[in-house]
């Protein structure tokens, strides 16, 4: 009987360490996607710099092919400017205050920094691999860790609505 | 529990005519990039490479999605006309993935397919179709939650 309350304070605690720890992965995660998402501004805004400083790796002052790769880099940089980066403020504002929105736009930004660091490790499969598992490193992984991370703690931002 | 109604099954539905019909295209081309089947289907009848960074594309994009994409679907998709929620999560997910890569081909290939394919095509079966069906599943599937939730 006296016990009760004790446990229930312990529960509450091992909950607000749960709780947590789960944003600390989460906001750690985003930050790290933030980091691409900026690479991808400043490489819009100046991409002959962006490609000398090795963040992209075709240029549009190169050979036929070279501004192939810097085409198609550029629609993947335009795409991420677009999508994923309003979703990513929308995520941290949305998980700082608690709201369901924030939940759900960072599991969506974790769901495309897979998609997409895998959609480039088979496009660099046999060429240069190191960029891709840097991608890997940087946003896949650290995106699925996150994803189970959030959801365990799902009902907390179920609840606040 | 969300009981799947006329919706439900409507965008269900469109999903198997919109993704299916691409993997299964895409697994012809993984089993051979360079057999004229391949090309007919994903660049268009008697079209070749424009260059290895083309295929490679066309390639890493076939593994995403049927590593992915197609996995994602199918356990979504039963999991909403189970009427368990997180189906629709799944469903949101994958609609976020279909508007991302909608608008990576926007920026990279409309040019080429509105030229060789018209704009009929390109807005529908080509490149529009996914991008309906992601924002069709991201708002349905966020009203549902809302019902839900909220």
């Amino acid at each position: 009987m006296f016990g009760t309350p004790a446990n229930e304070m312990i529960k509450n605690r091992n909950q607000n360490q749960k709780i947590k720890v789960s944003l600390g992965i989460a906001f750690t995660a985003l930050s790290l996607i933030s980091l691409g998402w900026i690479m991808q501004a400043y490489s819009i805004f100046d991409w002959e710099s962006a490609f000398e400083l090795g963040l992209q790796q075709g240029t549009f002052e190169g050979s036929e092919l070279e501004s192939l790769i810097a085409r198609k880099e550029k629609g993947e940089a335009m795409a991420d400017l677009i999508w994923p980066l309003p979703l990513t403020i929308l995520a941290f504002v949305g998980l700082v205050g608690r709201k369901f929105y924030g939940w759900l736009s960072a599991m969506m930004v974790f769901s495309i920094c897979i998609y997409f660091p895998l959609f480039y490790l088979f496009q660099q499969l046999g060429s240069d691999i190191q960029v891709a598992l840097f991608a890997i490193v940087m946003w896949a992984i650290p995106s699925m860790i996150a994803i189970v991370a959030l959801w365990s703690i799902r009902n907390h931002y179920f609840q606040y609505g | 529990m969300v009981e799947p109604n006329l919706f439900t099954w409507i965008l269900l539905v469109f999903g198997m005519i919109t993704l299916l019909p691409l993997i299964a295209a895409q697994t012809v081309l993984l089993r051979d990039p360079e057999s004229r089947r391949a090309k007919d289907l994903i660049i268009g009848k008697g079209r070749e490479w424009r260059d290895s960074t083309h295929r490679k594309s066309a390639i890493a994009f076939a593994w995403s999605d049927i590593l992915l994409v197609l996995p994602l679907f199918i356990i979504s998709s039963t999991t909403v006309l189970s009427g368990a929620s997180w189906g629709y999560l799944l469903w949101i997910a994958l609609g976020f993935i279909c508007v991302y890569f909608s608008i990576t081909f926007w920026v990279m290939e409309r040019v080429t397919s509105v030229k060789y394919h018209g704009w009929f095509a390109y807005l529908t079966y080509y490149w529009g179709f996914f991008l309906y069906w992601g924002v069709g599943v991201i708002i349905y599937s966020f009203l549902q939650l809302s019902n839900m939730i909220f």
